[in-house]
């Protein structure tokens, strides 16, 4: 057996959706079925053996190689197995993911993690706004999983998360946090404006000191077991996530969104 | 060109043809019943076995006007979970609850409709919501004009001025908004919410003005008689959704005085407060009522089980409800202060004892309401369900035993306290045929459609005869629209767009003074403004008008 390889012949110049290239939904399919899936291309259907070179066998192992940043849904609703992405993944990567793993050569655009409930989705590039994020309309966004983003993210970073851990090692943009119900953010670069906008719950530990809205309040430093905890549990991981521990446990502690309840903590390594 | 329709047997109530073999004629547009001399069919569809009806006709569906976009806007995700893929043919649209207008169109014509009515349309926003109606494709559309909480009205009445002011107010009112009816939703409420009153019972008096609801109700069920309009005044009672609001639905009835009245989505008015959780069925008396007084026709609004969105216009009772709404989102908003609205997304659950119970009632009214010419199918699209759900209504209403199936499904203290497994009328397709066709048609005065009589517009739905109804009605063999087939096998072959169907009252054209002077004192857009033109209809709107004829004029 081998890995499923998905190569795209030739870049699309509308969006394509590949929802339906994921373990679960490709059990069974021979690479002739495969090949005959159609696919939206803009308002046109095309089947992919037309826009990609379709090798290997192993349906829990997909590659997707590409030169195009246009390939959305990639890995949208997997529960098991492994997709690694050769190249960019377009928008809503892992939409929905309930398990399994994505990996991300290069960067991956807007609402990467929308509403996935498991698994882990690592981008070793950047990622586009509202990463773990809500899609419009949704009242939950990321609800569990873990997101791994070794470059830096977009805006609304974990807007209305509901549960599960996003790590940044670089730089968040603005409104990372908000409107966030529980959860982590783990920022180790820099972070924007209105940083925890609208947080009712959940945690945000940074590497650098936010620009908070007025609505937080300072508690001042203190030695927080629960960092311990957090950190050891990332340690398996690769740096810097694996090496968080070493930053030790003190923190200075900010609460708030306060006019949105107030519960939300932003925690800063001193 | 001629086509002929050979060897269909016809359901066609309007002209008393209950199942008999006879061919038809498709000319110009119009149904004839004999080939014109000296001239051969070009096309001939043999429908031997085959059950041919006049299309279908929805006198109360929420398919225009500010509140249905709302809708779309607060659940992006019934648009996303329901996508529509385009064709060759046709354009992609999607939703369930809150439908694109073309999929809205596109699946009522495969479900063989050829009319829709849009039963409430805020005047000011009238323009916007015939914009719409004229995007939802395959149907024909008409609207029916919100009165009752409109301050002008309000104002008027208070100051006593006689019922010809009043008629010609109306009458303005249908011209200006090119609508076909007039509609009052929870009459005076919509306007004592906003005097922070959370209940109007029908004899209560409104906080600010000197009146009651039944005076609201009595006054424009009386100016639509008077103008000769053929649809009564279309009435969403006070008391919407509250248990024990059968008692002012009765009295509503009432309140007409003799005077024709339509009470809409009556389901959502027939509760009582019996039983360990005081909320009850009281399907019976209200069958009973609507049964013995000829002057009053109701449409059910059942609930179907499942995700939908409730929009209305009475702010009031969407804001008691804002607490059960699924997903946890909801609005309440003021419109021009001629009326309100609520957008409350919600889900019926079968195993839930109120809406179990709901669903009972509203299936209670169909089967105890005796004249099918008084009783329509509707479900309040979409505040009991989605309008798609109509083949499964129809089935529910035609087959027993599949309904005591369902029956038995739902939450079972819900099931003991209703009549419905004690009921064991089966409706015929004959009264399927008056419900969905034949009345609705009359009620609205509408003498070209609903029926397959000579000269009729070519209107045509032909089923498949089923035993499973369900099956049978959601997909028609054939629709034909304006003589051209649109459907085959329930798949849109022919996308065709629809006209405005309106109704033309005389009046008095003194009122307009008085009406100007309000705009221009009180609202946001003046006179020249507000109403629509014939010309505005077809060219800017797209949906040229076509006016139906009033009764007589009775004597004020």
């Amino acid at each position: 057996m081998s890995a499923l390889t998905l190569r795209l012949s030739e870049s699309p110049r509308q969006r394509i959706d590949l929802s339906a290239f994921t373990p679960d939904r490709l059990d069974g399919a021979s690479i002739a079925d495969i090949q005959a899936i159609p696919l939206w291309v803009g308002n046109r259907q095309v089947a992919t053996g037309d826009l990609f070179e379709v090798a290997g066998d192993d349906v829990s192992d997909i590659r997707i190689a590409s030169n195009s940043d246009r390939l959305d849904s990639i890995g949208a609703g997997m529960s098991q197995g492994r997709i690694q992405v050769a190249g960019d993944a377009g928008a809503y990567l892992g939409r929905g993911m309930r398990g399994g793993e994505i990996h991300v050569s290069g960067n991956a655009s807007i609402l990467a993690g929308t509403g996935m409930t498991g698994g882990v989705i690592r981008i070793d590039g950047s990622a586009g706004d509202f990463l773990g994020a809500a899609l419009p309309g949704d009242r939950r966004g990321m609800r569990g999983g873990r997101i791994e983003v070794r470059g830096n993210a977009g805006d609304r970073v974990g807007d209305r998360q509901r549960r599960g851990t996003i790590l940044i090692a670089g730089d968040a943009g603005d409104y990372c946090g908000s409107r966030m119900g529980a959860g982590t953010i783990l920022v180790l670069g820099k972070t924007g404006a209105n940083t925890g906008f609208g947080m009712r719950r959940g945690t945000l530990l940074l590497g650098h000191p936010p620009e908070l809205p007025p609505t937080f309040n300072d508690n001042g430093e203190w030695d927080l077991d629960v960092i311990t905890l957090l950190t050891s549990s990332l340690a398996e991981l690769e740096p810097p996530f694996g090496t968080l521990p070493q930053r030790g446990k003190r923190v200075r502690r900010w609460l708030g969104d306060l006019g949105y309840g107030g519960q939300g903590e932003v925690l800063v390594w001193s | 060109m001629l086509i002929k329709l050979s060897g269909g047997t016809l359901i066609d109530p309007a002209n008393g043809i209950d199942g008999e073999v006879r061919d038809l004629y498709i000319h110009d547009g119009r149904i004839l019943h004999e080939a014109p001399q000296g001239e051969r069919p070009q096309k001939t569809y043999d429908l031997g076995g085959k059950l041919v009806m006049a299309g279908a006709i929805d006198l109360h569906t929420h398919i225009g006007g500010g509140k249905v976009n709302i809708a779309r806007a607060m659940l992006p995700d019934d648009q996303r979970s329901h996508p529509r893929e385009r064709t060759a043919l046709t354009r992609s649209g999607g939703g369930h609850a809150a439908p694109s207008t073309l999929a809205a169109g596109y699946r009522y014509a495969e479900m063989g409709y050829t009319s829709c009515f849009e039963p409430a349309i805020i005047p000011t926003n009238a323009r916007q919501a015939h914009m719409e109606m004229a995007d939802t494709p395959m149907v024909d559309t008409g609207g029916y004009a919100m009165l009752g909480n409109d301050d002008l009205l309000l104002q008027l009445m208070s100051e006593g001025v006689s019922q010809e002011v009043i008629n010609d107010y109306v009458a303005w009112t249908l011209h200006a908004t090119q609508c076909i009816g007039i509609k009052t939703v929870n009459p005076g409420g919509i306007s004592a919410f906003k005097f922070n009153a959370r209940e109007l019972d029908i004899d209560e008096r409104h906080p600010h003005y000197p009146l009651r609801p039944r005076d609201i109700v009595r006054t424009l069920s009386r100016a639509l008689a008077e103008l000769g309009v053929p649809h009564p005044l279309h009435v969403h009672a006070s008391n919407l959704g509250v248990p024990g609001n059968h008692s002012s639905t009765l009295a509503t009835i009432e309140a007409a005085e003799g005077f024709p009245i339509h009470l809409t989505h009556i389901q959502f008015h027939a509760y009582g407060t019996e039983g360990d959780r005081k909320f009850s069925s009281a399907g019976a008396e209200i069958a009973e009522a609507v049964n013995h007084r000829k002057n009053v026709s109701i449409d059910v609004g059942q609930v179907m089980f499942g995700q939908t969105v409730t929009i209305s216009g009475d702010t009031m009772h969407q804001h008691a409800n804002r607490s059960h709404a699924h997903p946890r989102k909801w609005t309440c908003m003021d419109i021009e202060c001629e009326a309100g609205c609520g957008v409350v997304p919600f889900r019926y659950k079968d195993k839930n004892f109120v809406n179990a119970l709901q669903w009972a009632i509203g299936l209670e009214l169909f089967l105890m309401v005796d004249d099918p010419w008084r009783v329509f199918l509707t479900t309040d699209h979409p505040n009991g369900a989605p309008f798609t759900s109509y083949p499964h209504l129809i089935r529910l209403l035609m087959d027993r035993t599949f309904r005591n199936e369902q029956l038995a499904q739902i939450n079972p203290d819900a099931a003991a306290m209703s009549l419905l497994g004690s009921l064991e009328r089966q409706y015929s397709l004959y009264e399927i045929a008056i419900m969905t066709r034949a009345a609705p048609a009359r009620i609205l005065g509408l003498a070209d459609r609903g029926h397959l009589g000579a000269g009729a517009r070519a209107d045509i739905t032909v089923y498949r005869p089923s035993d499973d109804a369900e099956r049978m009605f959601g997909t028609p063999m054939l629709v034909f629209k304006d003589g051209q087939v649109v459907v085959e096998e329930g798949r849109i072959t022919a996308p065709v767009k629809g006209s405005t169907q309106v109704i033309r009252p005389e009046y008095d054209r003194a009122i307009e003074q008085r009406i100007g002077k309000w705009l221009d004192r009180y609202h946001s857009i003046g006179m020249a403004n507000f109403r629509i033109s014939d010309e505005e209809m077809a060219e800017g709107i797209g949906s040229p008008v076509e006016i139906h004829a009033c009764r007589p004029r009775s004597a004020a």
